[in-house]
C-alpha cells in the first residue's frame, strides 16, 4: 500500500495528464461519431445566444450574393404558381388531391455559424426542437445539399455538414443511375468524393450528381454537384469518382430542413426485413 | 488577488478572441489561427502543475464547448500545460526565474521566448491536428496544416502578448 501511495505521489502530474486526456479524447471520438449528450456544444442555449450575436454582425458580409440567390430562387418559384399558368380547360374544381400525398415539410432557417478549413466541419443553425426539427433530419440550400441534422435543442441545431469525414450521404448519377456513398476527403470545401461505384460502369464526367433518396433522409433527386474527375482506386474494383461541389459551402445562409413525413412508415417497413442469419 | 483578477480577465479576452475572431476566419492550405495557448503560457511560474492541467482543461473546455470541436483544444492544451514546465526548467536563465516576472519578450527576451513558446505551440498544434485527422496516411497534409498554422498562431501570439502585458503593466 505505501509503495503504491508513493508510486502516485511520484507519478501524480503524469497520472493527472492521462486522465483528463481519457476524458477528453473518449468525449471527442464518442461526439465525432455520434452525439450522446448535449452539453458543451454550439447547440447549447448560452453558447447559441453567443452565436447569434455573432451572427447579427457577420451575416451582412455575402448580403449581396445571398440576395441574390433568394431572387433567383422566388423567380422559380414564382414560375411555378397557378397565376404564371394559363389555364387551358375550363370547369375543372379541385377538392381534394387524392392522387399526391404530402411526403416533405420545409422548415426554413439561418445558419449561424459555419466553417470549411477543419477536418469536420460542423455548421449551426437557429432553428430547433421549437420548430420541430430533429435529429437525423436532411438540411439544403437552393443549389445543393448541405448535411443532415446531428442534433438539436430548443431552438438551435448542429448539422454535420457534407464537410465532415463519414457524411455517407446515400447519393447517384443522374441517368445512370450508379449510386454510391459521399464522403470528403478534407483538403478542399468545393470538392466531395464518391464512393463504390464498380469500375466496370461507365462514369461520364460533368454529368449531375444527385440524391438517391434510399435513407428517407432526402427526397430523389436534389442536386449535389457534377462529376469532375475519375481514377481507379488501387486494389479495389472502385472508381474514385470527384464530385464538384454546386453549393458554395464558404458563403452558405439561408437553409431549408426537410421533415419527412413518412419517414416512420419506411423504417417501419425496413425493420421487418429478416436478419441475415450468416453475419 | 489582482493577479487572480488579472489572469480571468486574459482567459475571457483570449477566449473570446479565440471563438469569435479567430475562429471565423478562414483561410485556405489549412491554415487555423490559434493562439489562445498563450492565456497558460502567462500563467506564472510558481503555479503547480496539476492546477495547471485543471487550468487549461477548463480553458480548453470553454474554447471547444465554442468551436464544436468536442474536445480537441482540450486535449492539446493539456499537452501545452504538460511539457509547459519541463521546458521552462530547460531554457531557465542562468540565475533562475523572479518570482514577480511575467512570461513575455520585455522581461524575458525574444529569444527564450521563441525556444519555450514556440516548441510548444509546435506541440500543442502538431496533436491537435494529428488527432483531428488521425491517419497515417494524411501525415503530409497534417505536417503542411501544422507548419503554416504555427507561424500563423505565433506572429498572432507574438502581437496579443504585446498588446495584453503593456496593458496589465500600465494599471
Amino acid at each position: 500500500m505505501r509503495n503504491f501511495l508513493a508510486f502516485i505521489r511520484r507519478f501524480r502530474i503524469l497520472l493527472v495528464f492521462a486522465f483528463l486526456q481519457a476524458i477528453v479524447l473518449s468525449t471527442y471520438f464518442t461526439f465525432k461519431e455520434f452525439p450522446r449528450s448535449q452539453y458543451l456544444t454550439s447547440a447549447s442555449e448560452i453558447n447559441g445566444q453567443i452565436l447569434t450575436a455573432r451572427n447579427e454582425v457577420t451575416k451582412h458580409f455575402n448580403l449581396a450574393k445571398n440576395n441574390r440567390n433568394l431572387q433567383k430562387e422566388n423567380i422559380r418559384l414564382r414560375n411555378k404558381l397557378p397565376q404564371s399558368f394559363v389555364r387551358l380547360e375550363n370547369g375543372l374544381v379541385k377538392i381534394e388531391d387524392t392522387l399526391f400525398q404530402q411526403q416533405y415539410e420545409y422548415v426554413p432557417a439561418t445558419l449561424i455559424k459555419s466553417t470549411h478549413t477543419k477536418r469536420n466541419n460542423y455548421f449551426t443553425l437557429d432553428v430547433g426542437k421549437a420548430q420541430g426539427v430533429d435529429r437525423g433530419m436532411g438540411v439544403f440550400s437552393d443549389k445543393g445539399i448541405i448535411g443532415v441534422i446531428h442534433y438539436s435543442s430548443e431552438h438551435f441545431s448542429v448539422v454535420k455538414s457534407v464537410l465532415t469525414e463519414n457524411i455517407n450521404i446515400d447519393v447517384m448519377i443522374e441517368g445512370s443511375g450508379q449510386f454510391g456513398l459521399l464522403k470528403w476527403n478534407g483538403h478542399d470545401p468545393r470538392k466531395g468524393t464518391m464512393w463504390g461505384v464498380s469500375n466496370d460502369s461507365d462514369v461520364k464526367l460533368w454529368s449531375k450528381v444527385v440524391t438517391r433518396g434510399g435513407g428517407g433522409i432526402f427526397p430523389r433527386g436534389l442536386t449535389i454537384g457534377k462529376v469532375s474527375a475519375k481514377k481507379p482506386v488501387e486494389g479495389e474494383p472502385l472508381w474514385d469518382i470527384e464530385v464538384l461541389y454546386s453549393e458554395d459551402y464558404r458563403s452558405v445562409q439561408r437553409v431549408y430542413v426537410i421533415k419527412n413525413l413518412l419517414k416512420k412508415e419506411q423504417e417501419e417497413l425496413e425493420a421487418r426485413i429478416p436478419a441475415d442469419p450468416i453475419e | 488577488m489582482t493577479i487572480v483578477i488579472r489572469h480571468i480577465i486574459r482567459f475571457l479576452i483570449i477566449g473570446l478572441l479565440q471563438v469569435l475572431i479567430f475562429n471565423q476566419i478562414e483561410v485556405p492550405w489549412g491554415v487555423q489561427f490559434m493562439p489562445y495557448p498563450l492565456f497558460i503560457f502567462l500563467l506564472p511560474i510558481e503555479l503547480g502543475v496539476v492546477y495547471l492541467l485543471l487550468i487549461a482543461f477548463g480553458f480548453g473546455m470553454f474554447i471547444d464547448a465554442l468551436s464544436d470541436t468536442f474536445g480537441l483544444h482540450t486535449s492539446a492544451l493539456l499537452a501545452f500545460a504538460y511539457f509547459k514546465p519541463m521546458f521552462f526548467k530547460l531554457f531557465s536563465p542562468r540565475d533562475g526565474y523572479e518570482s514577480s516576472v511575467e512570461n513575455s519578450y520585455s522581461d524575458l527576451g525574444l529569444g527564450w521566448l521563441i525556444r519555450t513558446y514556440g516548441l510548444l505551440l509546435l506541440i500543442h498544434h502538431f496533436w491537435f491536428f494529428m488527432m483531428e485527422s488521425f491517419k497515417v496516411n494524411d501525415i503530409l497534409f497534417t505536417l503542411q496544416k501544422t507548419a503554416l498554422s504555427f507561424v500563423a498562431s505565433f506572429i498572432l501570439s507574438m502581437v496579443l502578448q504585446f498588446l495584453l502585458i503593456s496593458k496589465s503593466s500600465k494599471e
